[in-house]
């Protein structure tokens, strides 16, 4: 077997662009991408240096007819390698490619699976978040003590964080959306 | 016609337009991207992304159905709706081409 590393990188669920650039300057360094698992775990295995592209598709109809969905990307000499957090994972050899390509060949289409992402995940996510902190945030400020107010401060800088997040996303996808229309 | 579908399909994205008109016969994915191809000289190839994800929303829309699938690989054909749409870019497109050789060669 080879020799195998693991890393730990954190890429929020709208970063999926730098997560493709991770993957690939690994492979051009000799690790190549085998599995990551929850919360941003990545597993190489040792090979030679190439230059390969890594491409996220987020796309739960895909995901409901797997072996067709992996089938369509393989006829265009895509490999399929795993799947993380609703997102499948693909690379090709630049070899193999007459151009630089990626999975998606118009804006149009990029828009569109950028909105999967964003109205299949993120607002779900937003709304869980908020249904689950701010009951906290009102029963800790309620409580008035010390305990109380700093569990209150760390609840709404948790908020906060995500809102942030949440944000950069939106705007990111509204950008994509003026560009296309 | 929907007033979403004529939102969405009118008018059509290039690749909307191609595959559309490639299931007026039988096809899978695959297949669409090779006669595109072939049709453009090599202009237009329409990639697994684009692709899957347009046969996808044009099923839940309605413009095509599922026949069958053969060898992991699902077959699509253009339904009466798909027809529609296409008649109505295909008059567009029309008007564009017979504009430009009026006003300009």
């Amino acid at each position: 077997m080879s020799e195998r590393k693991r890393t730990f990188k954190y890429f929020t669920i709208m970063e999926y662009e730098e997560e493709q650039e991770y993957l690939r300057s690994e492979h051009k360094r000799g690790w190549r991408f085998l599995d990551v698992i929850f919360p941003g775990i990545y597993t190489f295995e040792r090979c030679e240096p190439e230059d390969v592209v890594y491409q996220l598709d987020y796309n739960k109809e895909g995901r409901k007819y797997m072996a067709e969905y992996t089938q369509m990307f393989r006829d265009s000499g895509w490999e399929h390698i795993c799947d993380f957090v609703g997102y499948s994972y693909f690379r090709k050899a630049v070899s193999e490619m007459k151009e630089e390509e990626e999975i998606f060949n118009d804006d149009s289409s990029k828009l569109d699976m950028l909105r999967r992402v964003f109205y299949g995940r993120m607002v779900p996510l937003l709304v869980i978040f908020v249904l689950i902190i701010c009951p906290q945030l009102y029963v800790q400020l309620s409580f008035g003590t010390i305990v109380g107010i700093s569990c209150f401060l760390m609840y709404a800088a948790l908020l906060l964080i995500y809102l942030i997040v949440f944000i950069k996303c939106a705007l990111k996808y509204h950008d994509l959306k003026k560009k296309v229309r | 016609m929907d007033a979403h579908i004529k939102k969405v399909y009118v008018p059509m994205t290039e690749t909307g337009f191609y595959i559309l008109l490639c299931l007026r016969e039988e096809r899978h994915g695959y297949s669409i991207t090779r006669k595109v191809e072939e049709m453009t000289d090599g202009e237009i190839v329409i990639k697994p992304g684009t692709m899957y994800g347009s046969l996808s929303k044009m099923e839940k829309d309605g413009l095509i159905h599922f026949v069958r699938e053969e060898e992991k690989r699902r077959i699509y054909h253009i339904t009466e709706l798909g027809t529609e749409v296409l008649e109505l870019e295909k008059k567009r497109i029309e008007r564009l081409y017979r504009n430009v050789k009026e006003n300009w060669l």
